[in-house]
């Protein structure tokens, strides 16, 4: 990941959001992306310039933006036609971001389309974040990452977030996806976590 | 039948491929046919595509592969937004902002009117505000009357669209329409989110539709649960002898489910369903009302 001084950066062409820029670089605000906010805790993978990325929640595509900075292509999903709209936008711009129009929790609409990922990065804030998860996994080559961003409140406003991240990891290893770290994502953002894990290789 | 997968560039069987030619339109909607048994499911790889003189190299395949992606989701967006609930949607919640401005503003600018007026008070007066916000452009000079004569304007603007609200909302959902009101309907929409989530809803949900935090403090702790939220809006149910008005609002509810079914699935009024409806809501309304006053008399 690129550093200038402890700020976060990505190397693109800027103004995508009016995102604030030194030089070259465009700031990546932990404030408002989840992921920024994992590297600026220390965890998650390093981005690199040969990975394929399957993104789940693309939403309006500021966090999708940064990640096409740093990798090789970003396949987005996005499901509400309002946020698709700016992800399009962005897409147009960055001809490493294929955008696709499409639920999360159907994979199978979108199988012709999505190619082996190292990484699927999910942030989906959907009640069933786990299983969508673990159906997506199929894209997600041997030894690859999942890093899942979890919305406690989204899966159940009424439990105990803790409640919450303990019953995920749980389903999540049960479906064959190996967790190797987690964390809250405080200060950055209240009630989500952090997980990360990798597919094993055998 | 044998498994084989399908890609959108083309059929993968064994070592063996055959590309699919078509330019993005025919690709998109082949990949409309293809399904997926996501049991033996294998992710394509780009290299496959080249071997099968589908395209020459990853840059080509990329570019390719955009061009079907934003044509599906533009298509999708299109057909998304066509809906004719989309536009309401955004007019109800535009009318809602536009009445809380309004009413800021007038406060707003009743309190610096007394201000330069000393001896003006709104006690004892039974001046509308709007009467009001009128008295004070004409009698004041320099911003606060143009504020005043703004908050006019904006209250024109808000009436005419409260009226394009509820006839658009005769011709989205004409059976809730004739059941409770053009402009009750619409805001009924808004908050489910759409004609789609509406219908779908239970009535029980409908009926509280709009009393979020009384539902949620229901929940959490022992009040007493709402009995209605926007439908309470309308004139049968805030009309309703108190002890009654909880049923009334609870067969609405019940109808206004049906309507709202209707208004997704046919689309059109159906008179003999507003009928019926009409009488069932009124009666519940009288019936229990009498039963009451009789019950009371032994």
């Amino acid at each position: 990941m690129i550093w200038i001084g402890d700020v976060l950066v990505s190397k693109g062409e800027g103004g995508v959001y009016n995102e604030r820029t030194l030089g070259e670089a465009r700031v990546w605000d932990p404030y408002r992306s989840k992921l920024a906010a994992l590297y600026y805790l220390g965890k998650g993978v390093e981005l690199t310039p040969d990975m394929c990325v399957l993104y789940l929640g693309a939403a309006n595509g500021t966090t999708v933006s940064h990640v096409a900075d740093y990798t090789n292509t970003v396949y987005a999903v996005e499901f509400a036609p309002r946020p698709m709209q700016d992800l399009l936008e962005v897409a147009h711009r960055r001809n490493n971001i294929v955008p696709i129009m499409a639920d999360a929790t159907r994979p199978e609409l979108y199988t012709p389309l999505v190619e082996a990922v190292d990484l699927l990065y999910q942030d989906v804030a959907q009640p069933d974040q786990a299983a969508i998860t673990i159906r997506n996994s199929v894209f997600l080559k041997r030894g690859g990452t999942l890093i899942l961003m979890l919305k406690t409140r989204s899966v159940d406003i009424r439990k105990n977030p803790a409640e919450v991240f303990e019953e995920t990891l749980a389903l999540l290893s049960s479906g064959g996806l190996t967790p190797i770290e987690s964390l809250w994502l405080e200060p950055y953002h209240h009630d989500h976590a952090a997980i990360v894990c990798t597919k094993p290789r055998d | 039948m044998t498994y084989m997968p399908a890609y959108w560039f083309g059929d993968v069987e064994g070592g063996s491929c055959t590309p699919f030619f078509g330019d993005a339109n025919q690709i998109a909607a082949r990949i409309r046919m293809i399904r997926t048994s996501m049991d033996s499911f294998t992710p394509l790889s780009w290299e496959q595509a080249v071997s099968c003189g589908f395209c020459q190299n990853r840059s080509e395949y990329l570019t390719r592969l955009r061009e079907v992606c934003f044509l599906t989701a533009e298509r999708e967006i299109r057909a998304q937004y066509a809906g004719k609930d989309t536009e309401l949607l955004h007019m109800v919640r535009t009318l809602d902002e536009m009445d809380t401005v309004i009413n800021l503003l007038s406060e707003r600018a009743m309190e610096w009117y007394q201000i330069r007026q000393p001896t003006f008070s709104r006690k004892y007066r039974r001046t509308p505000t709007h009467l009001m916000v009128r008295k004070i452009r004409e009698k004041s000079r320099g911003a606060l009357g143009s504020v005043a004569g703004q908050i006019e304007s904006l209250s024109l603007a808000r009436t005419d669209l409260a009226k394009e609200v509820s006839s658009r909302a005769n011709r989205v959902l004409p059976n809730t329409s004739a059941l409770i009101g053009g402009l009750v309907a619409a805001r009924l929409m808004a908050q489910a989110g759409g004609l789609v989530p509406l219908s779908r809803m239970p009535a029980s949900t409908i009926q509280v539709l709009g009393a979020k935090t009384a539902l949620f403090a229901h929940i959490r702790t022992k009040t007493p649960s709402p009995k209605h939220g926007i439908i309470f809006q309308h004139r049968r149910v805030h009309n309703a002898p108190r002890a009654v008005r909880g049923k009334v609002s609870r067969v609405l509810a019940g109808k206004l489910a049906i309507a709202a079914r209707l208004d997704q699935y046919r689309g059109v009024l159906v008179p003999e369903f507003i009928e019926q409806a009409q009488a069932k809501i009124d009666a519940t309304g009288h019936f229990s009302h009498e039963q009451k006053t009789g019950g009371d008399a032994p």
